[in-house]
Parts: C-alpha cells; sequence; structure tokens
C-alpha cells in the first residue's frame, strides 16, 4: 500500500503512528478487539448531513469553502479512547489548502508563521488515502456478511467467519490509526494563520501603513506631567498597595492597581458613553462571563497553555479568566446554524479582562498602559462572507468617531502582515499620542477574522433559499449552510483611554478638564481639581 | 508557649553572663570551662528556639480558629432565632399570574445561561439589552448615593494574594472553599472586594485624623458556590460571577457600633428608594462568620421565589481583620504640654476595627426589580430613581418580534 513508507517523517510531532499491518498477517489475531461504536460514525461520510461535502463557489480569499467531513463538537464518548489534542475540531478546508498551496506558503512566509505546511499536505494525504482503505475493507466486511445471511456449507461459514474477523479487527487497528492521524492533522492544520487581505502591506510592523491621521499634538506651555504623576497628584490611583496585596516588588510597577475618586467615575462615564453610542449604531449591549472553558479560548485563536501565554488559568479546572470579550462572545453561538435573517449579528460587550502580559518589561508598561486587569467594552459582528469587508470599514469608523468626538490626536494603521495574528485577515490599529510617553500608544484593534474562528467555534448559517417556487418542503431544498464571518473591535479600552485623557488634558495647575461628551455620564462632571489636603 | 520563652530568656542571659565573663583576663582552664558551657548553652538554646517556632505556629494555627467575641445584643441560636430589626413596605399584590425572573428574562431576552452553560458552565450567564442598562444604572446610582455620605469610591484588583483572603477571615483552600485559585501562582480571585480593600492598609498605622475611612468599592466577584444546589439556586440567585458594590469602613475601636447602625441604616435608605419590601435581620450567633462581631441582613420580598431573599448583609468585624491585616491607628497626643518631642510621647498604635457592608448585588437586585415590577402586559417598570441612570428608561417592554 505504501503507507508505511509514509510513516515516520521527521516532520511529525506527537504521537508515532502504529506501525500498519498488512492483513493477512495473523499477528492480527492478538489485538484487543475493541470496537468504539463512536469512531466509525465519526468519520462515516455517507451518513451525517453535516458533515457532506458541497459544492460551493470558491471565494478567492480565506479558507472559506465548506469543511470536509469534520464535526465539530467533541464526541463524548471519545474520551474513553487515547484522545489526543486538540480534542475539538476545526472544519478545516484541506481541499482548498492542497489546490491553493503555493498561497498558503506565500502567506505562513509573509506573516512569519512557523505552521508547517508541507506536514499538512502529506498529513492530509496520507489520511485520505487511509480513508479510503477504511472504506475499502468496510465494504468487504459488509460482503462478507452479506454473504453469511445466505445458506452456506458448514466449512464455508467457517471460511467467512474467519474472513469477517480478520477484516474486523484489521478495521479496528486502521481506525485507530485514521484517528490519530485526523488529530495530528489538526494540530498541525490549525496552526496555519488566516489568509491576507490584499491590500495588506507586507513586512514587519514598520511596514504598517497610515490610513488615516486626526487631529495633533497639544501644545502645553508649561512642563506636562505623564499620567503616573497627575494621577498620583490628583489622588486618581494606587499602584503602591496594589503591589503589597500582591506582593509584587518589582521594579517595573505592579501592574494592579485600585482606580479611585474621579478615576472611577472615569472609568464609569467612559464605559456608559461607549455603550450608549454603539447602542445608537445596531449593537447589542451585553456583559459576559469572564471565566470560561480553555477549549473556547482556543477556538478563537488563542493558546491558554503555551510558554509566555497570555491566559490565566483556573486550579483545578478546564477554565480560563478571558483576555477579551471576543471570547465569550464568539462562544454565544458556538455549534450553531443561524438564520440568515439574524445576520449581521452586532454585538457590544463590556467585561473585565485579565491578561499575564508574560515577557513584557520596561518602561513601556510602567502606570496604566499594560496592567493585568482593564475594563473594556469590545464589539463583536457575525456577518455573511460578502460582507465582512464592509463591517470591517464600519467598525473602524465607529471607533474613529468616539476618538474623535473625545478631541484626541491619534492615527489609524493598517497593520503589516507580519503583525497580524493568526486569526486576522486584516487589522486596523488606532494610535493615540500620549503627551506624557511622548509617543504614540495603541489604544484600539479591529479585526476581520473571516471564517477563521468560525471554523473553529462551528457558527454557520443557512442562506435563504433563492426562490420559493418549488412546493416541496424540506431539507433537500434549503441551501447548505455556510461559514459566517467574524470580526472585532475595541470601543474602550479604559486603562488606555485614561491615560490619553489624563496627559492631553491637563491644565497647568494640575487639574484635568473632562472632555463634553463624558460630563453626562459623570453627573455633569467638568474638571478633576487637585484636592486641598 | 510563655513558659517557654520564659526558659529561652533565661538561657539567653545565662549565654550573655558567661560572654561577658570570657572578656576579663582568665586562666586557660577558666577559659576552657566557660567555653565548654557556652557551647552548651548555645545548643540548648537553638533547640529551645526551634521548638518555640514550632509551638508558636501551632499556637496560631490554632488560636486563628477562635471566632470575634459577639455583641452583647445578638440573639443566641442557630438561624431561627435571628431577630427581626426592622420590616418595610408589604408584598406587592398583582392581579395576574405573576412570572418568576427566569420567565421575564427570558422573554424580554434580557439574559442568556443557556449559551453560558456551554461557553462557561452552570451558574454562569450573559446580560443582554436592557439587563446590562440596569446594572450599570444600579452601579452608578449605588456609587452616587454612597458618595453623597462621603464615601471614597474605588475600583480594585480581582486577583489578590491568598494570604490577603485568609487575612480577612476566609478560607481559600479548604474543602468546599468558595474561592477560586489561579494555577501556578498563590493567588486567587476576589469573592468580595472587602477583600482587596481590606488589604489596601495593609502592615501601616495610620494618622488617627484619617479615621474614618469610607470605601465604597465596585468589583466583580467570583464564587465557586461549591455545596449550593437545588431550586434556591435557579437563574440569578446564585452565580459564580457578579458585580457589587462594596462599603467598607475603618474606625476608632469606640466608634464602629456607630458605623455598624450607619451602614445598615444606607443600604435601608437604598432599597426603600427603590420601593423593594424587605426585612432587616440581627443575625443570631449560630449565624455570623468568624470575623463579625454583629452581622445585620436585608432580606427583600421575591415574589417570584414565593419567599424572603438576602440582598445584603453589614458586618461589624470590630479587630479581627485588622489584627491580621496589621491595620493600626496612632491616637492623637492627650496634651501637647510637654516640650518633648519623639516616641516617648506618642501613645502606642491601636488596632483599628473595621468593617463592610453591601451597598448593592447586582443580580439579586435584578431578580427583586424584575419580579416586583413586573406587569400584566409581562413589561417591568423602572423605578424613578434609576431612571436618570439609564438613559431616562422608564419601562422594559417585550420586544416585537
Amino acid at each position: 500500500m505504501g503507507l508505511q513508507s509514509c510513516i515516520g517523517g521527521t516532520t511529525l510531532q506527537t504521537l508515532k503512528l502504529a506501525s500498519i499491518p498488512t492483513l493477512s498477517s495473523s499477528r492480527l489475531v492478538s489485538r484487543p478487539v475493541q470496537l468504539k461504536a463512536l469512531t466509525l460514525d465519526f468519520f462515516l461520510l455517507s451518513r451525517h448531513g453535516r458533515s457532506r461535502r458541497s459544492p460551493f463557489p470558491l471565494l478567492a480569499r480565506a479558507l472559506s469553502a465548506p469543511a470536509i467531513a469534520f464535526q465539530t463538537e467533541t464526541p463524548p464518548e471519545e474520551k474513553g479512547n487515547a484522545v489526543l489534542k486538540p480534542q475539538w475540531k476545526a472544519a478545516i478546508d484541506f481541499k482548498w489548502i492542497r489546490e491553493n498551496k503555493e498561497a498558503v506558503a506565500v502567506n505562513i512566509r509573509n506573516r512569519n508563521s512557523n505552521a508547517n505546511l508541507e506536514a499538512v499536505i502529506e498529513l492530509y494525504d496520507k489520511m485520505s488515502d487511509l480513508q479510503k482503505e477504511v472504506e475499502r475493507l468496510r465494504g468487504e466486511r459488509n460482503a462478507v456478511a452479506n454473504k453469511m445471511k445466505g445458506k452456506l456449507e458448514p466449512s464455508e461459514r467457517q471460511r467467512l467467519i474467519e474472513e469477517g474477523k480478520n477484516l474486523k479487527e484489521g478495521l479496528v487497528t486502521l481506525e485507530e490509526d485514521l484517528l490519530k492521524l485526523t488529530d495530528e492533522l489538526q494540530q498541525e492544520a490549525q496552526c496555519i494563520p488566516n489568509m491576507t487581505h490584499p491590500d495588506v502591506p507586507i513586512g514587519g510592523e514598520d511596514c504598517s501603513v497610515i490610513r488615516k491621521k486626526v487631529g495633533s499634538p497639544p501644545q502645553f506651555s508649561f512642563q506636562i506631567k505623564d499620567h503616573l504623576q497627575l494621577g498620583k497628584e490628583l489622588d486618581l490611583f494606587d499602584f503602591d498597595a496594589a503591589a503589597e496585596v500582591l506582593s509584587l516588588f518589582n521594579l517595573s510597577g505592579s501592574k494592579f492597581y485600585y482606580l479611585k475618586n474621579e478615576a472611577v467615575m472615569l472609568e464609569m462615564g467612559l464605559i456608559n458613553w461607549t455603550l450608549s453610542e454603539v447602542m445608537k449604531k445596531g449593537f447589542i449591549p451585553l456583559t459576559t462571563p469572564e471565566i470560561v472553558r480553555s477549549s473556547v479560548v482556543e477556538k478563537c485563536g488563542f493558546q491558554p497553555r503555551g510558554a509566555n501565554t497570555q491566559v490565566y488559568s483556573i486550579e483545578g479546572s478546564d477554565q480560563c479568566l478571558i483576555g477579551t470579550a471576543e471570547i465569550p462572545v464568539g462562544g454565544i453561538h458556538m455549534d450553531s446554524i443561524l438564520a440568515e435573517s439574524l445576520l449581521p449579528l452586532k454585538y457590544a460587550a463590556f467585561s473585565h479582562c485579565f491578561r499575564t502580559e508574560a515577557g513584557a518589561a520596561g518602561a513601556a508598561t510602567r502606570g496604566l498602559y499594560r496592567v493585568h486587569q482593564f475594563s473594556k467594552v469590545e464589539m463583536f459582528v457575525l456577518c455573511k462572507p460578502e460582507e465582512s469587508d464592509l463591517y470591517h470599514e464600519e467598525l473602524i469608523k465607529i471607533e474613529e468617531d468616539l476618538f474623535s468626538s473625545l478631541g484626541l490626536h491619534y492615527k489609524t494603521l493598517d497593520m503589516a502582515s507580519g503583525d497580524l495574528g493568526a486569526p486576522a485577515y486584516r487589522k486596523f490599529d488606532v494610535e493615540a499620542w500620549m503627551p506624557g510617553l511622548e509617543r504614540f500608544g495603541e489604544i484600539s484593534s479591529a479585526s476581520n477574522c473571516t471564517d477563521y474562528q468560525s471554523r473553529r467555534l462551528g457558527i454557520r448559517y443557512r442562506p435563504s433559499e433563492p426562490s420559493s417556487a418549488s412546493p416541496k418542503k424540506g431539507k433537500a431544498n434549503l441551501a447548505p449552510p455556510r461559514f459566517v464571518h467574524t470580526l472585532n473591535a475595541t470601543a474602550c479600552a479604559v486603562p488606555r483611554m485614561i491615560v490619553c485623557l489624563l496627559e492631553n488634558y491637563q491644565q497647568e495647575d494640575g487639574s484635568v478638564t473632562i472632555p463634553e461628551p463624558l460630563r453626562p455620564f459623570m453627573g455633569g462632571l467638568e474638571i478633576i481639581a487637585p484636592k486641598s489636603r | 508557649m510563655s513558659n517557654l520563652q520564659k526558659e529561652v530568656e533565661r538561657l539567653r542571659g545565662e549565654r550573655n553572663v558567661v560572654a561577658n565573663k570570657m572578656k576579663g583576663k582568665l586562666e586557660p582552664s577558666e577559659r576552657q570551662r566557660l567555653i565548654e558551657e557556652g557551647k552548651n548553652l548555645k545548643e540548648g538554646l537553638a533547640t529551645l528556639e526551634e521548638d518555640l517556632l514550632k509551638l508558636t505556629d501551632e499556637l496560631q494555627q490554632e488560636a486563628q480558629g477562635i471566632p470575634n467575641m459577639t455583641h452583647p445584643d445578638v440573639p443566641i441560636g442557630g438561624e431561627d432565632c435571628s431577630v427581626i430589626r426592622k420590616k418595610v413596605g408589604s408584598p406587592p399584590q398583582f392581579g395576574f399570574q405573576i412570572k418568576d425572573h427566569l420567565q421575564l428574562g427570558k422573554e424580554l431576552d434580557l439574559f442568556d445561561f443557556d449559551a453560558a452553560a456551554e461557553v462557561s458552565g452552570s451558574k454562569f450567564y450573559y446580560l443582554k439589552n436592557e439587563a446590562v442598562m440596569l446594572e450599570m444604572g444600579l452601579i452608578n446610582w449605588t456609587l452616587s448615593e454612597v458618595m453623597k455620605k462621603g464615601f471614597i469610591p474605588l475600583t480594585t484588583p480581582e486577583i489578590v494574594r491568598s494570604s490577603v483572603v485568609e487575612k480577612c477571615g476566609f478560607q481559600p483552600r479548604g474543602a468546599n472553599t468558595q474561592v477560586y485559585s489561579i494555577e501556578g501562582s498563590d493567588q486567587c480571585l476576589i469573592g468580595t472586594a472587602e477583600i482587596p480593600v481590606g488589604g489596601i492598609h495593609m502592615d501601616s498605622i495610620l494618622a488617627e485624623s484619617l479615621l474614618p475611612l469610607k470605601y465604597a468599592a465596585f468589583s466583580h466577584c467570583f464564587r465557586t458556590e461549591a455545596g449550593a444546589a437545588g431550586a434556591a439556586t435557579r437563574g440569578l440567585y446564585r452565580v459564580h460571577q457578579f458585580s457589587k458594590v462594596e462599603m467598607f469602613v475603618l474606625c476608632r475601636p469606640e466608634e464602629s457600633d456607630l458605623y455598624h447602625e450607619e451602614l445598615i441604616k444606607i443600604e435601608e435608605d437604598l432599597f426603600s428608594s427603590l420601593g423593594l419590601h424587605y426585612k432587616t435581620l440581627d443575625m443570631a450567633s449560630g449565624d455570623l462568620g468568624a470575623p463579625a462581631y454583629r452581622k445585620f441582613d436585608v432580606e427583600a420580598w421575591m415574589p417570584g421565589l414565593e419567599r424572603f431573599g438576602e440582598i445584603s448583609s453589614a458586618s461589624n468585624c470590630t479587630d479581627y481583620q485588622s489584627r491580621r491585616l496589621g491595620i493600626r491607628y496612632r491616637p492623637s497626643e492627650p496634651s501637647s504640654a510637654s516640650p518633648k518631642k519623639g516616641k516617648a510621647n506618642l501613645a502606642p498604635p491601636r488596632f483599628v476595627h473595621t468593617l463592610n457592608a453591601t451597598a448593592c448585588a447586582v443580580p439579586r437586585m435584578i431578580v427583586c426589580l424584575l419580579e416586583n415590577y413586573q406587569q400584566e402586559d409581562g413589561s417591568v417598570t423602572i423605578p424613578e430613581p434609576l431612571r436618570p441612570f439609564m438613559g431616562g428608561l422608564e419601562i422594559i417592554a417585550p420586544k416585537s418580534r
């Protein structure tokens, strides 16, 4: 069969495949026969509607053609087997990858990804071959079973029983191998980053292109202070007490903090104003769980348990703390098929976010600029594939309008290919001028993840039927489900906004003016003044 | 331990005597004898000091198990002995079949427990639409009200060191603990802002002029609710994560009873403003947590649950927490007659008293508001005080589909 020559390539990680014995070997008898019914169902293409391969117009970008054969939920019975990570399966379009190998390879290079395309294709081919072999054997086993139904000579029956038994054992082995191969394939394939929008600049972060620049740095006629000093003098935050409460004495700062007095009102004002503004644009307000299962974190494209992970894990469970509301919101419609009429679904989620910031150190991380815990309002959109570019533009416009309303000086960047996260097809970052830091600092990020997340989260929609001419009802007349596209964008990351507002609106007497739009949400407060002691 | 300590001190005294003798001029044999004696004393001391350390740790462990003393007016007995201090309002009369908050929430598209069960597990939820505005409104209104009473608004870390949790009187790592721990560290998630706020002035001596220190802290709270099950835990009544505004007071010992009364009055005023029907209980001795000298719970009428449910708790912890957190204050000098300055003239520091009280536990408040203010057409009226904090919203109406 040639399978044995493919096994054991050095590019294959994790489990080595058990050697596949030839069917005629009598050694087969010694393997314990463990037929787990579910493993058969898992791969049977013909029985489950959800896993049907269907002809679909190939869209030029992304892995947007439908999946082959993989259910996205973890069958609970698999736990009894030697289940490998990942336990859930992304609905990756391997056929499309194979057919667009060069483009995928170029994309991987442009993004500095360490995905191993060769391994993926090799594993996929092996898996396809193995699958065919499994099907062939099943066919033979069925043929034998059918023969046994008729009238037979005892010797003939005996021979068939033997044959049937051999086939069955051979099948079990092959099916186990198929399972392992599939898991390996998944693990490699999930590393492949999303494709990239043709307009994205190719290169490292210095290649990012400025799309828009608004305002100009404020001119101060006095010596300005940074937000830490302003905060201290106005009694707005306490990093030292937090350091004690968390017993962190490193010089780069504790990264935990208490907000006090007007800073609390500023946080509440920012959140309330932001929610109110995006609700006017049709976004459904949400608050979300901040503890989620680690599988959901992975499905959104994050690595909860890697080295230098950004993710806090809960002891004694498979749960983690969220680093962004993108995760629990992405999970709302996991493993679902939405009606087309529901799209686009636009959520604005308020949550606290927790990040370990492992590996981040230095002056750029002082004060509120980089912290372990913060409040954020996040926009999340689920839409039809052909509309995601449109909603990406809408999201960045909403962000820009918010920041312009607050009078900030900022620039919007089209992030270069080397600076996109694996899920993002295209990413716009907004950097605002922070006079105290004497540079621009990121205050928001808007990503179009096309179907990268939806293939992992299992979120699809059912296109409405093209015509209702045919009187025949039932599934045969429904268009097959397609993966939605997902987008996420920061409406307001509170600490960074506080840095901006304090540093830009400071006055010579040490007070800070509140921008007009926020005042109604802060009980009319117009100015944060130094307190007399 | 006291005996051992005396013994240790005695030996140290002897060792010092020996050391002093060695300073003078001595016969070699005498010197040798003293060296021997010094060595024996040193070894003996080392052993005794180790024993003293172990004994001290054992003593601490046992002693920390002793609960706070109890206010003389506290009823003695189990939870059925708690006494009603105050009862306000009466159950609303409905001319129609009423619904519980879960059903109201479903019909008004206000929460999603099912999606949260998939994403996170049971007892998690998403708030949606007007429920989000209700949460924000409740928090903003509560903060605004208690700020008028002189409370300093705060937001706090929600991840803290487990030692701080213990010093506040909680058990992070017991069986059936309420506390979530972070993997690979000594950190935990807070179950209440009482913990990070208690920690602000850990190991400090405050000037008397700073007292009383009154904080109103807004935070998310996380509780495992291990061991809690049954119908009483459906919906928003018992959840793993919720928003809360917590009042925390540090004061001089002679004033803590006074501030306890002030705190419960603030709570009662808040709940009366919202038009709730509730009763305030003086909790019985068997129902106080270890830190509490006295505890007042407020239970509000929840028509959908057909019973009263706890919406707040106000505890006077006297010096139980401050002795563990190391929070003291320096009383001002009784008179400035003596010209001599320096520590000799300062009164010795004393432990502060700490108190904590729930100003607003959002999910329980949402249960109350939805169930009490439901209308026959399935809508819910917003109480007047909250409306300005909800963009003027007066009513949560069913959405046309």
